[in-house]
């Protein structure tokens, strides 16, 4: 008797840790694990900390609940905007956390260098930060980019350039990268196919320090209308004070406009000064944007944050926020993530709207927000499109 | 003309600079005979000392760099003295080469925990004033960087040539044993140059701290340059140094105003491949037989 009360309570034990297990295991399975790329050491490392930032507020946001009954965790990786580190931390990621998603990188150069394995893994990678045509030219069916190429960017500005500066004479400043090489050459055809002339044809590596002999090599070019400009923050700030300090740029008393890129963050005019007056860029998420869903981003990034959100947040932001919309859709793993990434048609986030075309490149335009530099270092939106 | 007088001023500018970073390695090198991969770390926390001096505590900049100048001594004697010295007593010539590659790592990744990534805008108040002279300039800040380092140099030059620690260290750096044998203590003399080589580092920090794109990395974009131009003047030549400094800093404006920025590297890595096959002792070779 005694023998037989015990193997019933040891069943209804046995029963309830199964049921236990079970429910775990559905709640385990019920998990979407991203993975994420990005530089969080080296001279590309404000984009890891933004990202990180952006991301884990758009985290905060759809596991407050879930999203069709998924809830969603993430691995972050230093890929250091660089192929080597990018690769090695590209194999670690897909190898110990066996993501159903990645982000990233936002360099273009450790962009590439990532995808195949990315290929290899069936693992769709996201990416919002990279701009080289090579990324979605002629067509990987696992990677996706949100943010426009090099070729709409540098064509976009271009064109603008000439049509609404009357832009005649420009001189291209870029790190030689595969983007940097890249935006440039296209803001060249455009250009001087559209009439224009580039007087200077500027490449330097990223371990360049003073820009005092490129800027006084401009200075001596002749009459500048544009200066295109294509590089990291840090190096940014040093070429608009040396242009500024040649008497280039209109800080410095020149008549040239510097012309820059999603590249650098917001925060760059406080911190170059009389440098930046003038300057127009393009930035992918523009804070004067009254949609709510804008609003709403900003309000929640500065409660968490006590800061206000610059577009590198806002692309991290989308980011989760479209894998969370494929989930919405249905999408489970991998494969059905990848699938929905493709049939996406009308997502809006806070940088704009997302339709990828049949090389799953986002092909709407209202990603691309223009941005002019006031005497007092504010900003003034161009609206060009 | 006005090009090639603005380029030989820029040169002269961006040779200082090196000028200044180089000077504390070869000083290591003549005394130890070894590398110190941390000089870079140091001239970088030398720039962030000076930063936050100006813009935390709201000091002035001159002051700041003689605070750079004081945190690298503190930061050269503490090294040597928990690391490099116990190390060197256990014979081993190796082990403090080593030591000073994951002093450097350390203090990079420290200095990235602290500051974080994002760059820092360094302005001093010397940044943009800017004289403008026959079609040519120079910011006050460069002027500034040329006159300190013009001085420094000087002052460099006279405690070496003329003080007693100064001929001690040059003593040490010839043959430590026979200095040994004449008086000399060769481990106190080794502090020496650590703590003069990181003072000098830290305030090429603060010199170079708006020159450069301050971040946790700023000092490594540098460090590779000095390495060339202690081996292009000579390892352990302080002559040889300041040539080389200031031959680089040239070769760079004027390689950019007539072959490109890309061209840089190329240029002054074959100078130095040139220099170790035709004159490997360097660009002025060491006089041995001076009686000091």
């Amino acid at each position: 008797m005694v023998i037989r009360l015990h193997a019933c309570r040891v069943a209804a034990i046995a029963v309830a840790l199964a049921a236990l297990a079970s429910a775990a295991f559905g709640a385990e399975n019920n998990i979407i694990r991203i993975g994420a790329l990005l530089p969080m050491s080296g001279p590309g490392s404000y984009f890891g900390a933004q990202d990180r930032q952006g991301i884990e507020l758009a985290l905060d946001a759809i596991n407050k609940t879930s999203v069709s009954g998924y809830k969603f965790e993430i691995k972050f990786e230093d890929s250091s905007c660089s192929p080597l580190p990018a690769t090695q931390a590209a194999k670690r990621l897909l190898e110990q956390y066996k993501p159903d998603v990645v982000i990233g990188e936002e360099c273009s150069d450790a962009t590439l260098a990532i995808m195949p394995l990315m290929e290899q893994a069936k693992v769709p990678l996201l990416n919002a930060g990279s701009s080289a045509i090579r990324i979605t030219e002629p067509g990987n069916p696992w990677t996706f980019r949100i943010m426009p190429n090099e070729v709409m960017q540098g064509v976009d500005i271009a064109t603008h350039a000439y049509k609404r500066l009357n832009a005649r004479t420009a001189v291209l400043l870029y790190e030689n990268t595969n983007a940097g090489i890249g935006n440039a050459k296209v803001f060249n055809d455009t250009f001087t196919k559209l009439g224009g002339k580039v007087l200077a044809d500027i490449g330097f590596g990223r371990d360049i320090n003073d820009f005092t002999s490129i800027a006084t090599r401009i200075a001596g070019v002749g009459k500048i209308d544009v200066i295109p400009t294509y590089t990291l923050e840090g190096q940014g700030l040093k070429i608009s004070q040396a242009l500024l300090q040649a008497g280039v740029t209109r800080g410095g008393g020149g008549q040239a406009i510097q012309l820059g890129t999603i590249w650098l963050p917001f925060g760059f005019e406080q911190k170059a000064g009389r440098a930046a007056l003038g300057y127009i860029r393009i930035v992918q998420f523009d804070p004067t944007d009254q949609r709510s869903l804008v609003r709403n981003f900003i309000d929640a990034f500065k409660a968490k944050y006590h800061q206000d959100p610059t577009h590198l947040h806002a692309h991290a932001y989308d980011q989760i926020m479209l894998i969370a919309d494929t989930v919405e859709r249905g999408a489970t793993d991998a494969q059905s993530i990848r699938d929905a990434l493709a049939a996406t048609r009308s997502f809006s986030g806070v940088t704009g709207s997302v339709e990828f075309d049949k090389t799953n490149q986002n092909v709407k335009m209202d990603t691309v927000h223009y941005m002019e530099t006031l005497p007092d270092l504010s900003w003034k939106a161009l609206k060009w499109n | 003309m006005a090009v090639v007088l603005q380029q030989a001023i820029n040169g002269a500018v961006l040779g200082s600079l090196y000028v200044l970073v180089a000077l504390g390695l070869t000083i290591v090198y003549g005394v130890l005979t070894q590398i110190n991969f941390a000089h870079a770390d140091i001239v970088t926390l030398g720039a962030f000392s000076a930063y936050f001096f100006v813009h935390g505590f709201g000091g002035g900049y001159i002051p700041g760099i003689a605070v750079a100048f004081v945190v690298g001594a503190i930061l050269g004697w503490a090294m040597n003295a928990a690391v490099f010295a116990p190390l060197r007593e256990r014979g081993s010539e190796l082990l403090p080469l080593i030591a000073t590659i994951g002093v450097s790592v350390t203090m990079e990744n420290a200095m990235l925990v602290w500051f974080g990534p994002i760059p820092y805008a360094f302005d001093s108040p010397y940044s943009n004033d800017v004289i403008r002279f026959g079609g040519t300039f120079i910011t006050m800040q460069n002027a500034l960087i040329v006159s300190v380092s013009a001085l420094t140099i000087g002052l460099l030059y006279a405690f070496m040539k003329f003080t007693f620690l100064g001929k001690a260290l040059r003593a040490v750096s010839q043959d430590r044993e026979t200095a040994g044998l004449m008086g000399i203590n060769p481990d106190q003399m080794i502090l020496v140059a650590f703590v003069v080589a990181s003072a000098l580092a830290g305030m090429a920090g603060a010199m170079l701290g708006p020159v450069l794109v301050l971040t946790p990395f700023a000092g490594t974009s540098v460090i590779v340059k000095a390495f060339a131009i202690v081996i292009i003047g000579g390892f352990g030549n302080f002559e040889g140094t300041i040539l080389a400094g200031l031959l680089v800093g040239l070769i760079e404006s004027f390689t950019t105003q007539y072959l490109g920025p890309g061209m840089i590297d190329i240029v002054v890595f074959a100078l130095l491949l040139v220099m170790l096959a035709i004159r490997p002792t360097g660009l002025i070779a060491e006089k041995r037989d001076e009686n000091v």
